[in-house]
């Protein structure tokens, strides 16, 4: 809202933007010299000599005798490929290799001899630096002040495996992997179109870790793409270890609790969110993509709710969304009714709970923060906690908390009942970013009722949805097309609709020239038999 | 002003929880006794007449707020001198909707809690949507009329059902003829809840389809109004007229007499969020009005710093506006009718809608 903020976010956006342009005008790249001695020492003067940089003086030609090396990473290459294809063609073709020599073609070595994939010519010591610590293979040729970049990317990595936090009963079960090049792979065999863009950079001072981001051109909004584009040019920072680094670096609203980014382990998940028209950013190791502009009902969206048909989806979501609700304010209400509304249960009830409370030492508030307090702990120490011996303490731990604390008196049986059930319930969230913002949020709801009942959480449910309501993801209002309301768009949200009745795409993601998702008269219409049914007109 | 747009639709549903705010809950149009929707009615009339002023001066000066465009129809300094009585205007209603809320809230469920306190948080909660402008508030407003019409749905639902409903409570209509009844609405209903949308005059300005504006507001004010008889008519026909004029909140009587199998009773937490929804909306708008206005006024550039000092004032106003309940309660529906809410919802804008009129025929005949 207020131009003043505005007008201070701009100012800090130009300095910055005038101090990298600064920075990348002082900064001019050494050229490569002639003489290969002189270019492996510096290699090696440059990379401390590091036992891992692997260089292969190859001796050719017949009548003079020409020096080439090859140079690269042990570990990060395929060595089979640089055994077969560079360094054999290199020593074996003497003849060719000096006719080409004396004809002064250079370039043809690489073009008619190296048979590996891409080859590229480089000049200055960045590039070659750049191409070499990610997996290429250097070849340097004495005499020449260029150097050639074989691509040759290879090494050990995790094989692609069954997605381990958004599983589904129905649908792919591949997840990703930490290698980019296979993430995005997984991507273009579910969508054979060349609309299919991604574009690479290189961001981290020290790391240089490859980050793409990929969008379907003609169905992502192009203001989204350029924003996304520009925030990840903004980053300046040494590394970038996680796509969680650069989720934390391009996010519109630092203070929330809420995720304006959605992250995925799953191709299809990202598929569907491309055709969308999302922008998806893979990170070079990061088995997550990162899925933006994101809306808070996307993460009510588990991918089987696609899969499945829609009166079925329709019904889990809502499960889902009511779900969400209890983790949020069942403590809290637990809360408010037994300390200040006891009218509002039936009677019976409320002598059970009495009953139940009267033995018990404490307020309500301090034995539900008690509990909740120690649940989180069993959750977070079952996290981290090495595989072997975590269920034996987990259950330890529920026995100690479910049974000890009753028979001792501790706490009262509802308030176990109420934190068993406000904690299955954060975990019917499809989206761990959300649950876990639900479990912080969930606190203050208990502190505000203890202080002042139900009026406390109406008041904070209402701060919570004027919270919500503001917050923006790449430009996208966060509670559309709930807040901005956009009926044509309401069949993906708390309901889905059929398939077929879907026809057009989200309008506020998706660009507004391409609107269209489906042909008309989508709905299946089975043979009419023995007149049953009614003639279709059309 | 901030530069936000909202959409009909978004003016529609603010209109709406505007004019439920506090009508929906505290005893309105009751000196018509049973004939009481009646003159609900008829305010929701008139309203349509308010409106067509406010939005015809809307017309007029389609891009400024109306704190500006009565130094252009009045003159400088008597418009400033306006525009000035408007935002105090707003920031009394304001403090007095809030004193409202705070004390059906320590009547009926905190009676421990000190009054400052209750009012004081509100504000806050208030204060932070305020200061994140008025889209926030509109698109807040989108979600939580979604929610309130569930909650009126499935609360009539259950009244229905536990068939509480008698209609006989009704009879006879126009018992004393129609004079009680217009009295009232004069008096009363037309101010009290329908006249009080002189507010978004100061919002229409932001509407980024002005053409829609005259039908959300009419539509907006029809429904309200609708719903309101229709409340008026299920607490009468539930609670007996003697029943519902004595009661504080006859809504909150209405509800806590559904008893449904013995178990669903005391619903009481229905009232309670329909109770909170609408009074954050009611003051958020007046406070809202209130810092535009200051903000337009004095040139300021930043309006969502004004909302902490006014915030304040409101606060502080709205707890020494009156001594105690029952002096507050009279001077809301008897006192400040006629001198406060007549001269500002109809005589000043439809005074200036005069003057506007004809300065913009001279310069058309020009």
């Amino acid at each position: 809202m207020p131009p003043f903020f505005k007008y201070k976010k701009q100012k800090v956006h130009t300095d910055q933007s005038k101090d990298t342009q600064d920075s990348a005008n002082h900064h001019v790249p050494e050229p490569i010299e002639s003489s290969l001695s002189a270019n492996l020492d510096s290699i090696k003067q440059k990379t401390g000599h590091s036992s891992d940089i692997i260089v292969r003086t190859i001796i050719t030609g017949n009548t003079s005798l020409h020096k080439a090396s090859v140079v690269y990473v042990a570990g990060l290459v395929d060595t089979q490929a640089i055994n077969e294809f560079l360094i054999e063609p290199l020593q074996t073709n003497h003849d060719l290799l000096e006719k080409l020599y004396q004809q002064d073609g250079l370039d043809k070595v690489t073009k008619e001899f190296i048979t590996l994939g891409s080859v590229h010519p480089v000049t200055n010591w960045d590039e070659l630096f750049l191409s070499l610590m990610s997996g290429d293979t250097i070849i340097l040729i004495d005499g020449s002040n260029k150097a050639w970049s074989a691509s040759s990317k290879g090494g050990e990595r995790r094989s692609i495996q069954e997605p381990s936090t958004q599983v589904s009963v129905r649908g792919s079960k591949e997840s990703f992997t930490e290698s980019i090049g296979t993430n995005i792979a997984m991507v273009r065999r579910i969508i054979n179109n060349p609309d299919l863009w991604i574009e690479t950079m290189k961001i981290g001072k020290v790391t240089r870790t490859d980050v793409s981001i990929m969008y379907i051109n003609g169905i992502a909004k192009t203001e989204v793409v350029d924003e996304v584009r520009k925030r990840l040019k903004r980053i300046n920072i040494d590394s970038i270890l996680e796509s969680g680094y650069i989720e934390q670096l391009i996010e519109d609203q630092t203070i929330t609790p809420f995720p304006t980014i959605f992250t995925t382990e799953r191709p299809d998940i990202t598929a569907g969110n491309l055709l969308e028209g999302r922008v998806a950013i893979f990170v070079n190791g990061s088995p997550d993509a990162l899925l933006a502009p994101a809306l808070f009902i996307g993460f009510f969206q588990a991918v089987e709710d696609y899969y499945s048909r829609y009166d079925i989806a329709t019904a889990t979501r809502f499960i889902r969304v009511l779900a969400f609700f209890i983790s949020l304010i069942g403590p809290a209400a637990y809360i408010a009714i037994t300390t200040f509304h006891q009218e509002m249960i039936p009677t019976q009830l409320l002598i059970i709970v009495a009953a139940q409370r009267d033995s018990v030492p404490f307020p309500a508030f301090v034995e539900a923060i008690i509990m909740e307090i120690a649940f989180e702990i069993l959750r977070e120490a079952g996290i981290r906690m090495p595989k072997v011996i975590g269920s034996t303490i987990s259950i330890v731990g529920a026995l100690v908390i479910g049974q000890g604390a009753i028979q001792a008196g501790i706490v009262s049986p509802a308030t176990v009942i109420v934190v068993a059930i406000t904690a299955i319930a954060n975990f019917a969230t499809p989206s761990y970013t959300v649950a876990i913002s639900a479990r912080l949020i969930r606190f203050l709801f208990m502190i505000i009722a203890a202080v002042f009942g139900f009026y406390g959480i109406i008041l904070g449910f209402i701060m919570l949805l004027v919270h919500l309501v503001s917050l923006r993801s790449f430009g996208v209002p966060y509670m559309t097309p709930l807040a901005p309301f956009i009926p044509k768009n309401l069949g993906d949200t708390i309901i889905r609709t059929p398939l077929w009745a879907e026809k057009i795409r989200p309008r506020l993601i998706s660009s507004t020239d391409n609107p269209v998702r489906a042909g008309e008269d989508q709905k299946p219409a089975p043979p009419q038999k023995r007149g049953m049914k009614k003639k279709n007109t059309r | 002003m901030e530069k936000a747009k909202i959409s009909a639709y978004q003016l529609f549903v603010l209109i709406v929880l505007f004019e439920l705010g506090s009508a929906l809950l505290i005893p309105i149009a009751l000196e018509a006794k049973q004939d009481a929707w009646l003159a609900i009615l008829l305010g929701m009339a008139g309203s349509f007449f308010l409106f067509l002023v406010y939005y015809r001066l809307f017309h007029y000066y389609p891009d400024i707020l109306p704190t500006e465009y009565m130094q252009k129809i009045v003159g400088k300094s008597f418009g400033k001198f306006l525009a000035f009585l408007y935002i105090l205007y707003f920031m009394y209603l304001a403090a007095r909707v809030l004193r409202d809320f705070g004390e059906m809230l320590i009547t009926f469920a905190y009676p421990r809690t000190p009054l400052f306190i209750v009012n004081a948080l509100f504000l806050l909660v208030i204060i932070y949507s305020t200061r994140k402008g008025i889209e926030v508030v509109a698109r807040t407003g989108e979600l939580i009329f979604v929610l309130i019409f569930f909650l009126g749905i499935s609360g009539n639902i259950l009244i229905f059902i536990s068939g509480i409903i008698d209609f006989k409570n009704l009879l006879p209509v126009l018992e004393e003829g129609i004079m009680p009844v217009l009295k009232t609405t004069f008096t009363q209903t037309l101010y009290i809840p329908f006249g009080e949308a002189i507010v978004f005059a100061m919002i229409l300005p932001y509407l980024n389809q002005s053409k829609k504006a005259k039908f959300a507001g009419l539509f907006a004010l029809g429904l309200s109004g609708l719903i309101l008889a229709f409340i008026m008519v299920i607490n009468i026909s539930v609670l007996g007229v003697n029943l519902t004029s004595r009661s504080q909140f006859p809504l909150l009587s209405t509800i806590q007499t559904i008893q449904i199998d013995g178990f669903l009773e005391r619903l009481d937490a229905y009232f309670m969020i329909t109770l909170i929804f609408g009074g954050f909306f009611k003051i958020s708008l007046y406070f809202y009005g209130a810092v535009t206005g200051i903000a337009n006024l004095f040139n300021f550039k930043a309006p969502s710093r004004l909302v902490y000092p006014i915030g304040i004032v409101i606060l502080l106003l709205s707890i020494t506006i009156a001594s105690n309940y029952a002096e507050h309660i009279s001077e809301g529906t008897k006192f400040i009718q006629l001198p406060i809410q007549l001269p500002f919802q109809v005589i000043i804008p439809v005074l200036l809608l005069i003057i506007a009129f004809f300065k913009h025929r001279k310069k058309r005949g020009k």
